[in-house]
């Protein structure tokens, strides 16, 4: 059974819930009914060992686990009342409103910042050039990446330093206005000044939207997040403020994992 | 399995534990001697200066270990609890100093009290040394249990303060050297009880992880 922190019923409106999820890939079963409310215009951090199915469920929250072959999700996603796996439901929609950030910056090689940074809107047929200029400037600001490469917008992607690549990655994400970032240890491939950019880009980003981080970073969870889930072998085995997870965790497990005494 | 924190940890129980001891002897040399009218001044000073030294050790020991390895949940309480329980050690050493030091500068017992004073302070001392060794003991076991025993012998604490403050303000017609050692040694027996259970309240938070205020 999953504990819960005391203040638990404090908890600010759900953006998204998930209800008895459970996800497969073959017959593997990754996501054992997980049962959890994120918190709007809150970080969220989901941590756990690898393997626990963190990155299954947040890939889970914008229908992406079901493109990888013989994966399937049964239970509910819950957006703003609307449960996303319902038939009549247009996954693409989905995608739009959940913005996604990977592990590794990958912007397109072969566009430029600004073509990158624009990219989703173009796909969903924005062509009004001061329409794009402007979403641009603001998802590169939101991203905190604008003072550094507004004279350099017809660079390539490619040519920016990694922390930079994962921050456009992030305001690509933004330039199409989803209502929660979904981040994927975004953080993982960068240097410490680079990731401290990147944390004080995902800070302020609460103020506009909800935001889920995966990470195995247990200081970065510390640091950037309000709420933090603790995962393991598929099941949510804590859920609380970050505070009182990190100094008082409810679950003898979460206890062994964040003090490095697991195993 | 070993953790690199776990080594630094066991230092500063060790560290802590040997505070505990020195305080402990602190106390009970100051408070004996001022009621038998022994001079022990000379040895306490040098234990509550040893204990203010172990103090700043204790707390440079635990910022280095928070700047190392960002401690959390049960080691993270630990190290918050130690700096504040290695400052309650310190403060025992102190007021065993003040307390040696009152029993000196009035010349060993004072002849000039009455009986029932020194039967006072005998009996309250003998408390207060009892809540002293059990704050110390339980923090050696970690054993947030014996905070009922306390709260009951703090509050008998708090009650002989006062009825000796009430009695003697009824009888002391006139000030006298009496007046002012008994007055300050009971004060410092009631401050040394306080500290007491501020290492409760540290135990019972490494313990259970709940923040308490038994004061």
């Amino acid at each position: 059974m999953t504990k819960l922190s005391k203040r638990f019923i404090e908890l600010p409106p759900a953006k998204v819930e998930t209800i008895n999820l459970r996800a497969t890939y073959g017959k593997v079963q990754a996501l054992k009914g997980i049962n959890i409310k994120f918190p709007e215009n809150q970080v969220t951090a989901v941590m756990g060992p690898s393997g626990c199915g963190k990155s299954t469920l947040i890939r889970c929250l914008n229908r992406i686990h079901e493109l990888t072959p013989g994966a399937k999700v049964e239970g509910q996603v819950i957006l703003d009342g609307l449960n996303i796996y319902d038939p009549k439901v247009d996954p693409v929609v989905i995608r739009k409103r959940i913005g996604m950030v990977f592990q590794k910056p990958n912007p397109f090689p072969t566009m430029s910042i600004y073509d990158n940074a624009v990219a989703g809107l173009k796909l969903n047929g924005l062509r009004d050039k001061k329409k794009l200029d402007e979403l641009a400037e603001k998802s590169l600001r939101m991203a905190f990446l604008w003072d550094e490469v507004k004279g350099d917008l017809k660079k390539p992607g490619t040519a920016l330093s990694g922390g930079q690549q994962q921050r456009l990655c992030i305001a690509r994400a933004l330039a199409v206005e989803p209502e929660i970032i979904l981040m994927d240890e975004p953080c993982s491939a960068l240097d410490p000044i680079a990731t401290a950019k990147v944390e004080e880009s995902i800070f302020q980003l609460k103020k506009e939207f909800t935001v889920i981080i995966v990470t195995h970073n247990l200081q970065q969870a510390a640091r950037i997040s309000d709420y933090t889930a603790f995962m393991y072998l598929g099941k949510l085995e804590e859920f609380g403020e970050t505070t009182t997870v990190f100094e008082k965790p409810q679950s003898e497990l979460t206890e062994k994992y964040i003090t490095g005494k697991f195993g | 399995m070993q953790r690199l924190l776990d080594s630094g940890l066991e230092e500063l129980t060790v560290m802590v534990y040997r505070m505990g001891g020195l305080a402990e002897k602190a106390l009970s040399l100051s408070i004996n001697g001022f009621i038998e009218g022994k001079d022990f001044s000379q040895d306490v000073h040098e234990l509550s200066e040893n204990l203010v030294n172990k103090s700043v050790e204790v707390e440079e020991k635990c910022f280095g270990l928070i700047a190392k390895y960002q401690p959390v949940a049960s080691d993270l309480r630990i190290i918050n609890s130690y700096m504040k329980v290695a400052y309650d050690f310190e403060r025992y050493g102190r007021y065993g100093w003040d307390i040696s030091f009152i029993g000196t500068r009035f010349n060993g017992k004072n002849e000039k009290c009455d009986k029932w004073i020194f039967d006072y302070i005998r009996k309250l001392a003998a408390k207060v040394l009892e809540m002293v060794r059990v704050s110390i003991d339980s923090l050696r076991k970690l054993n947030p249990e014996l905070v009922k025993t306390m709260t009951e012998q703090e509050n008998s604490v708090d009650k002989a303060y006062f009825e000796f403050l009430d009695k003697l303000v009824a009888q002391a017609g006139v000030t006298n050297d009496c007046t002012i050692s008994s007055l300050l040694v009971v004060r410092y027996l009631e401050r040394i009880a306080d500290h007491a259970m501020h290492i409760m309240e540290a135990v019972v938070y490494i313990a259970t992880g709940e923040k308490i205020t038994l004061r």
